[in-house]
């Protein structure tokens, strides 16, 4: 039986708000899926479709191979689940959580005390596990969330935004955690709002906005795609003719700023002088001009913003070149 | 899913409720304050009041008693909301286990703390001078009557609580639920003391019945028709919240 994630045109309504619409997943077995996306963007309700929380109104997914609304016992049998908020028992310290989860998933005492023990020491809770978890700061409460889903050691893993509002310094923590578990040869479908975290875990990541996809790939893809750099230039006069030069060379509509600064993506590295060239011949002067590559927030942004189809041919494209190499 | 199994995961969710006690001392005086502050505001200072100490403590105990474990029923249906908006419930349900365990940790969870909540309030009764005048068997007929009640109240409680969209608003609908059954009761006021709609209603109230026959079962005097009515009342309430309850219980962890 393989450890993969699949899922058809998956649909949920709320009401009458569409929460998703028509989402495609698929997760290899051993790698990990990234879904990407900002808050309201549909993230939590796919992994709860996919853990079995709540049925599709449209659409079919398969967990391990078994159908998640006609054979969810089975799928259960598999996965691991942390949720977007750590849903951790307050009341009952961080080992007798782990103690509680290991029993009902059958362990004996012992070996649900073992499995405790281990995860404490993995999740780096030895000072905490004997104090109530309500005490627990958020950085510590997600670690042994985390630790609480891994107890059955699930060869599937949903983890829905892991890091959020964590520090940086707790977040690496949890990364490396994470890569833990990847090298365990677990399946892990993530969902994130960090572009950066998609990248660091990642081996595909699927864009969701609004409850559609709008890009999927690779890290590298997805980053190379959005994050083009852009060609920017202050010219000191006609800024008209300059915009104007500037489309003609590149084939794209520049973006005007109210600093009087005007950008335009560059796909082809021969493009930014040739352009400067072509400004040159045509007296402007410009005071400022430079070459810049966004950042990955800025990349992310972009993503989010652009017209879908744009990026959807685009990765098609990619992923027919990786079917074909 | 076999019985064994269930079985196995409901003792370890009421392990999961009842190991907070032991863990924290905060809670386990907070449940026990409850019934020895009751006794000592009603039994005590009223008793003071009237000037017939333990004539007051013979009568007004057994009353107490029950509006102790009347309001300690609403535990049921906080838990089991609190369960779902902290995303407990979710975790159980994304695991391979009975579907039936974590209701079935609960009530149990539950009856445990009300027999332990009744076993204080008689023994603090019995500091503040409070006898058992029957025999054992009327005694214990009477405790047993008390617990199967709190118990068919305690599935009215978990219906509420699976119903409720936070536990905050769980503890208003149980209050508006318990106010008029308890103190619209004979628990603690003759009916004859009454004005009228109150008395009307007292005299139907399940309560007023529950706790006359306590005080009956506990300290002497004609058991009468009351026990038979509490029963009768228990059956109905029982038949009717048990279904209702399990099938929002299913609806919600489908
Ligand atoms: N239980 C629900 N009832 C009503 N609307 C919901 C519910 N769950 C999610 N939504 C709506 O569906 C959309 C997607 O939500 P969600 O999956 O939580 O997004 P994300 O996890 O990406 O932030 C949001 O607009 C949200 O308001
Ligand atoms: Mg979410």
């Amino acid at each position: 039986m393989s450890n993969t994630i699949e899922a058809e045109g998956l649909v949920k309504r709320y009401g009458d708000k569409t929460a998703l619409d028509g989402v495609d997943l698929e997760a290899r077995a051993g790698s990990v899926l990234g879904v990407l996306g900002p808050n309201g963007a549909g993230k939590t309700t796919a992994v709860r479709i996919l853990a079995t929380l709540v049925g599709p109104d449209g659409g079919v997914a398969r967990v391990g191979g078994h159908d998640v609304t006609r054979e969810p016992a089975k799928v259960r049998e598999l996965i691991g689940l942390t949720g977007q908020y750590a849903s951790v028992d307050e009341k009952l310290t961080g080992r007798q959580n782990l103690m509680m989860i290991g029993r009902l998933l059958g362990l004996g005492r012992a070996p649900a005390r073992a499995r405790a023990e281990d995860l404490i020491g993995r999740f780096g809770l030895q000072n905490a596990a004997d104090r109530a978890a309500q005490t627990y700061s958020g950085g510590m409460r997600r670690r042994l969330d985390l630790a609480v889903s891994l107890v059955g050691e699930p060869s599937i893993i949903f983890m829905d935004e892991p890091t959020t509002g964590l520090d940086p310094q707790v977040r690496a923590e949890l990364w490396t955690v994470v890569r833990e578990q990847i090298a365990r040869g677990a399946t892990v479908l993530l969902t994130t709002q960090y572009l950066e975290e998609a990248d660091q875990l990642a081996d595909e990541i699927v864009l969701i906005d609004r409850g559609k996809v709008s890009a999927r790939g690779t890290p590298d893809e997805l980053k190379a795609r959005a994050g083009d750099r852009r060609l920017e230039i202050r010219p000191e006069h006609d800024a008209e003719k300059a915009e104007r030069i500037l489309a003609e060379v590149t084939g794209l509509r520049p973006h005007r700023g109210e600093n009087g600064v005007i950008s335009v993506p560059v796909l082809d590295p021969a493009l930014p002088p040739a352009a400067l060239r072509r400004l040159d011949d045509a007296g402007i002067v410009l005071t400022e001009h430079a070459l810049r590559r966004p950042t990955l927030d800025e990349a992310f942004l972009a993503l989010v913003a652009a017209p879908a189809e744009g990026l959807t041919d685009h990765t098609a494209a990619n992923a027919a070149e990786r079917r074909s190499a | 899913m076999t019985a064994r199994n269930t079985f196995a995961q409901g003792m370890t969710l009421t392990w999961r409720s009842l190991v907070p006690l032991r863990n924290q001392p905060g809670e386990l005086i907070q449940l026990l304050l409850q019934p020895i502050f009751m006794i000592v505001i009603f039994v005590v200072v009223f008793g003071a009041m009237s000037g017939d100490q333990s004539g007051a403590v013979q009568r007004l105990l057994p009353g107490v008693l029950t509006q102790v474990a009347l309001t300690q029923t609403i535990t049921t249906g906080l838990r089991l909301a609190e369960d779902i908006g902290n995303g407990v419930f979710d975790r159980f349900r994304s695991m391979p286990i009975a579907r039936s365990a974590p209701l079935m940790g609960r009530i149990l969870a539950d009856t445990a703390t009300m027999t332990l909540t009744v076993a204080v309030a008689l023994l603090v009764g019995s500091v503040v001078g409070f006898r058992i005048r029957t025999s054992p068997l009327e005694a214990l007929g009477g405790v047993a009557l008390l617990l199967a009640f709190t118990l068919a109240l305690g599935w009215v409680s978990a219906w509420l609580g699976l119903r409720a969209r936070s536990a905050a608003s769980m503890q208003g609908l149980a209050t508006a639920v318990l106010l008029p059954l308890s103190f619209g009761s004979t628990a603690l006021i003759p009916a004859a003391n009454m004005p009228g709609a109150l008395q009307w209603w007292a005299r139907l109230n399940p309560v007023s019945h529950l706790a006359d026959s306590l005080r009956s079962l506990f300290t002497g005097g004609p058991v009468g028709a009351n026990v038979w009515i509490t029963l009768g009342w228990i059956v109905a309430i029982t038949a009717c919240f048990v279904p209702l309850a399990v099938r929002t219980y299913a609806r919600r962890i489908r």
